[in-house]
């Protein structure tokens, strides 16, 4: 049987939905969905090679106030990095991750080489409307 | 099963995952399910509360039993048969 679909448009680049993605990712990797994540705007500044395991670089989404609260929290909870569920979902799992051309040239990265070496390549914007009219879940984060 | 059921059955494997939060003792569980062989039981130590509901949830997708949970003091001990 086929494995069922998870199109993910990562727009954010705040370090909790970060890891409210990566918690997401593993969840369907634990389902064995193939997933495709599109890195769009914001998103593809966090995935920068020289951004990415940079937390001083990274906000919250919203209360911002809150934000060495969060990092605590996770620290005590052993939570993972960010990074570090996609790393683990792609070794698990087929996982994509695809930059968005448009929002990595925003924040100067113009080569595949310029983002994390997971990234798996740089794409047009049809690629992600593909995936998600065949995704069974869709999601924006 | 009962309690009594569960303390009781033969266990093949026991994965600790008291250090994690979510969606950690799931991924345990589903890495150590790869180890193990179709009819053996796969304990899993959880501190986390939704791995009471979440385990249960993904075996039934997964097709694999789930057989119970024994509440301890501080975590739990979720059981599965592959």
């Amino acid at each position: 049987m086929e494995n069922k679909k998870m199109c993910m448009a990562l727009f954010s680049g705040s370090l909790d939905k970060l890891t409210a993605a990566g918690v997401i990712l593993s969840g369907a990797v634990a389902d064995d969905m193939d997933v495709e994540i599109y890195v769009l705007m914001q998103g593809a500044r966090a995935f920068k090679r020289d951004i990415a395991t940079n937390k001083d670089q990274l906000m919250m989404a919203e209360n911002s106030h809150l934000r060495e609260e969060f990092i605590a929290a996770c620290k005590q909870l052993n939570v993972k990095e960010w990074y570090q569920f996609f790393i683990d979902a792609k070794a698990m799992a087929n996982v994509k991750v695809h930059i968005c051309g448009l929002a990595g040239k925003l924040w100067g990265g113009v080569k595949i080489d310029d983002f994390v070496e997971w990234a798996d390549d740089i794409v047009g914007i049809n690629e992600y409307i593909t995936s998600a009219q065949n995704a069974d879940v869709h999601l924006f984060i | 099963m009962t309690n009594d059921e569960l303390r009781s059955v033969a266990v093949t494997k026991t994965v600790d995952a008291r250090g994690t939060a979510c969606p950690g003792p799931l991924l345990e569980a589903k890495k150590a399910m790869g180890t193990i062989k179709s009819g053996e039981i796969l304990e899993v130590l959880s501190a986390d509360e939704g791995s009471k509901r979440d385990i249960p949830l993904w075996a039934k997708k997964k097709e694999i039993d789930y057989l119970g949970t024994i509440d301890e003091a501080g975590y739990f001990r979720i059981f599965i048969r592959k």
